[in-house]
């Protein structure tokens, strides 16, 4: 069979699947739909303003207006390349090694490196389409904010097109040769240490910025430190920099230079493209092969292949010991959790990448020091540090709490028949989650805190806040988890395909996303009120505030507590009905 | 059709196959047999190309699966226990697709997945998406796309799992049918039965060798007993401790 005709076949019933999907998601609720609508349009909406509002702050700053908002965009595409190549890497992964279509694939008389290319085009598709999604707003901000006309968005989302394709050649290339030549539990720990030299080597080569200078003129080092630590974005090597070059030369009608960084990015993207699928052609089909070959990994030095392939918890369990009144099917079902969430390689990957991006915002706090800036500014940053700090726990409880309970689904007929029940079951992954979170959330905010040199009542204030909000994200998450679970199709052919980011991908998971960014808005306003009320307002009086933050803090407990047991009350209702 | 020489695949540590003999002729319906963790799915993988062999080679209508794969797949079909199916077609939309993917004319694909529709008994649910049909009749629907192109070789895993005994029935009809128009089946279960009752030849595989191979008459004699085919498969299949306990 021709490649062209290969894939026109797979392309007409890949449409015909997303059609049929697209139907699926209208006629199952208008509820969904109404969710999914309102957040596409107030994340569209909300991101334009604040990008309009940022380009034109930034366009107003006298002699330097103009390089900061391009700087801004060489950064911004600087990210998104790095963050495509991880994207690809972990969609490539799943996609072309672990999907049993792709095994389905390999016994169809095509050879396997057609199947390899038609699969770097969808996970090209899957990892790239919603960083374009979430870049739109802000290049209808510039866009605007350049008078270009509307040729300008035509010609940006070309440039997007092979821009796309680079990274998942990389990453798809990264992807194949890890896959050949190394093992999955080498790969793991291999990740894990890069994971961990990566944050040492940004603690050591990160430097804060020197107080004593910006003090003296704060504006215009906070300025010169960000052109002089962005200065890798402007590489001339990086195909980022061809982006916002291409980009930036169109918004100013420089149409020749940017249509030549165009031209740069569609070559190194056909180059690239060409290199991929050239080495693809055995390595593909020896990597597949290797993979679902693998044994337990051996050194061949017998004490310490017994440590690599120790099948048992051996700290964990005598860990969970410990605890009193932990019963042993609780002990039971957190170790079962435990073990399934460090096994699951489309788990950890995803965990290791939040977690490196919030050691990069860590490592960053050093460059925002508190207390050589005004009031008004200290009260910013430190708020701005809870808010991302309860985005972060909020995506993680909708990305790894959520999926829980729908996962534990497809084996009820294991879980749902013991003896204490799936209200306990459901208890159980409450209790383990909230006290993950607390962990996550209190080390994270007592070290910004620190960091930001936040006085010692409000590092407290901040800490129970982190507690309670852990509780009520996670029971938001395990809540609607039970009470919008995606099953999938519940056939016994899909049997394997238990994807967290798949379950997550539904409505219970967009609906969880912005439940738990409603609840964040509303508990970081009230906090925050007391502190705005004070130093913009003049409401409230210095030897005040502290009290009136106290006060807020407990109507923040109290919007906690619905938002823990709303949703674990009908949750815990819901499960006791449900028939399996 | 199915030749493999001395075909061996070692996972890490642990060998899977080992030397691997196999001779299976055009029509022949060939029941493969085994213990759980005998090998009988990775040989079923490196029959289809799916794995790499560590040694040996195995061949298919002729043309070895690693050196020729594309020749080799055009005359095979493979059926694993849990086939993958495309939950949001339909499934003549399936049916259509897979004949595409074996160059069939449209006319011709339509023609026989009648035919198939018929004898699988899939008419009522045609028009049904595949995620809202059982297991029973999504396990006929795959089988069905198994025979469209009328392969040379059928590979089939597990294929009664989940079927009631009529499509049990049905499935077992055609296949005997089709083995005697000339295709070829290599079927791999743990129903002894089923075996016994469509099988011109039955090999036994355990602890990833070929320890006996023949017509039922002959693994009988092998086994030194008259019995079902059940108690030859558990004479042959003994462990050691069974066999150190029966003296």
């Amino acid at each position: 069979m021709q490649s062209k005709t290969f894939f026109r076949i797979l392309v007409d019933t890949n449409l015909r699947l997303l059609r049929r999907r697209v139907i699926a998601v209208r006629e199952q609720s208008w509820l969904m739909t109404t969710v999914m609508a309102s957040f596409v349009l107030g994340y569209w909406g909300a991101s334009y303003l604040m990008f309009h509002h940022g380009f034109h702050f930034l366009a107003s700053l006298p002699g330097v207006g103009g390089m900061v908002v391009e700087r801004m965009l060489y950064l911004f595409f600087a990210f998104l390349f790095v963050m495509l190549v991880f994207s690809n890497m972990i969609i490539g992964y799943s996609s072309l090694f672990k999907s049993q279509e792709t095994q389905w694939m390999l016994t169809l008389p095509v050879p396997a490196h057609e199947v390899f290319r038609w699969k770097l085009v969808e996970t090209s598709v899957l990892a790239s389409w919603a960083f374009i999604f979430l870049s739109a707003p802000m290049i209808v901000a510039y866009g605007l904010a350049r008078d270009a006309g509307l040729l300008f968005y035509g010609k940006v989302f070309l440039l997007f097109l092979p821009f796309t394709i680079i990274p998942a050649a990389i990453g798809a290339l990264v992807i194949l040769v890890v896959t050949r030549y190394l093992h999955r539990r080498v790969f793991k720990w291999a990740l894990f240490g890069m994971g961990a030299l990566a944050l040492v080597a940004c603690v050591i080569f990160v430097r804060p910025i020197n107080a004593q200078d910006l003090q003296e003129s704060q504006m215009i080092g906070a300025l010169d430190q960000i052109l002089r630590n962005s200065r890798f974005t402007r590489y001339p090597l990086l195909p980022s920099s061809w982006v916002a070059q291409s980009m930036i030369a169109w918004g100013e009608g420089w149409a020749w230079k940017g249509t030549f960084f165009f031209l740069v990015i569609l070559s190194n993207a056909l180059m690239a493209g060409v290199i991929c699928v050239a080495a693809s052609g055995r390595i593909f089909y020896d990597g597949w092969s290797r993979n679902h070959s693998q044994g337990s990994f051996k050194l061949g030095i017998e004490m310490l292949d017994q440590k690599i392939s120790m099948p048992k918890s051996w700290l964990l369990e005598p860990a969970l010991r410990l605890i009193p009144r932990l019963d042993s099917c609780t002990r039971a079902l957190i170790v079962k959790d435990i073990r399934c969430f460090w096994r699951d390689t489309s788990q950890w990957s995803q965990f290791v990448i939040f977690f490196g991006l919030l050691g990069l915002y860590v490592i960053n706090l050093r460059n925002v020091t508190y207390d050589w800036h005004n009031e008004q500014w200290a009260v910013f940053i430190a708020f701005l540090n809870l808010g991302a700090s309860s985005m972060t726990l909020g995506t993680l409880t909708t990305r790894f709490v959520f999926p829980q309970f729908s996962l534990e689904g497809k084996r009820l007929w294991i879980v749902g028949m013991v003896p204490f029940g799936l209200k306990r079951v459901l208890l159980q992954k409450f209790w383990l989650s909230s006290v993950v979170a607390i962990i996550i959330t209190v080390s994270l905010t007592l070290v910004s805190c620190l960091m930001l040199h936040v006085p010692l009542w409000l590092t407290l204030l901040f800490s129970a806040t982190g507690v309670l909000m852990s509780f009520a994200l996670c029971g938001i998450a395990v809540g609607i988890g039970a009470l919008f679970p995606n099953f999938g199709s519940g056939s016994t052919a899909n049997r394997h395909d238990d994807n967290p980011a798949k379950i997550v991908s539904g409505f219970g998971g967009t609906f969880c996303f912005v439940l738990s960014l409603v609840y964040i808005a509303i508990v970081i306003s009230i906090e925050a009120a007391p502190m705005w009320l004070q130093i913009y307002g003049g409401v409230l009086r210095r030897d005040q505030q502290p009290w009136a933050m106290v006060g807020a803090w407990l109507v923040v407990s109290l919007i906690s507590l619905l938002a823990t047991t709303l949703p674990m009350q009908l949750a815990l209702k819901r499960v006791d009905e449900m028939e399996m | 059709m199915i030749r493999t020489e001395n075909l061996t695949k070692v996972y890490g540590g642990l060998t899977a196959v080992t030397d691997l003999n196999l001779d299976i002729k055009k029509g022949e319906f060939f029941a493969f047999l085994g213990p759980n963790g005998a090998g009988k799915t990775t040989t079923i993988k490196l029959l289809t190309g799916l794995l790499k062999p560590s040694s040996g080679r195995a061949l298919i209508c002729g043309h070895d699966i690693q050196a020729e794969p594309v020749e080799a797949r055009r005359g095979i079909s493979y059926v694993p226990d849990f086939p993958f199916l495309y939950d949001k077609l339909d499934p003549l939309e399936f049916m259509i697709m897979v004949g595409q993917l074996y160059d069939m004319e449209r006319n011709d694909i339509l023609r026989e997945s009648e035919e198939l529709f018929d004898t699988f008994d899939l008419n009522g649910t045609r028009s049904q998406l595949i995620e809202n049909l059982s297991h029973g009749t999504r396990q006929r629907v795959a089988l069905a796309a198994a025979l469209l192109h009328s392969p040379q070789v059928l590979i089939i895993d597990e294929p009664m799992v989940g079927l009631d005994p009529r499509s049990a029935r049905v499935v077992k009809n055609v296949l005997k049918k089709r083995s005697r128009a000339g295709m070829t089946v290599f079927l791999s279960t743990h129903v002894l039965n089923i075996a016994e009752e469509l099988a011109d030849r039955i090999g036994i595989l355990n602890q990833g060798r070929l320890i006996a191979i023949g017509t039922k008459e002959e693994l009988r004699q092998q086994a030194g007993q008259d019995g079902a085919l059940e108690e030859s498969f558990l004479l042959l299949t003994r462990t050691e401790q069974e066999i150190a306990a029966s003296r």
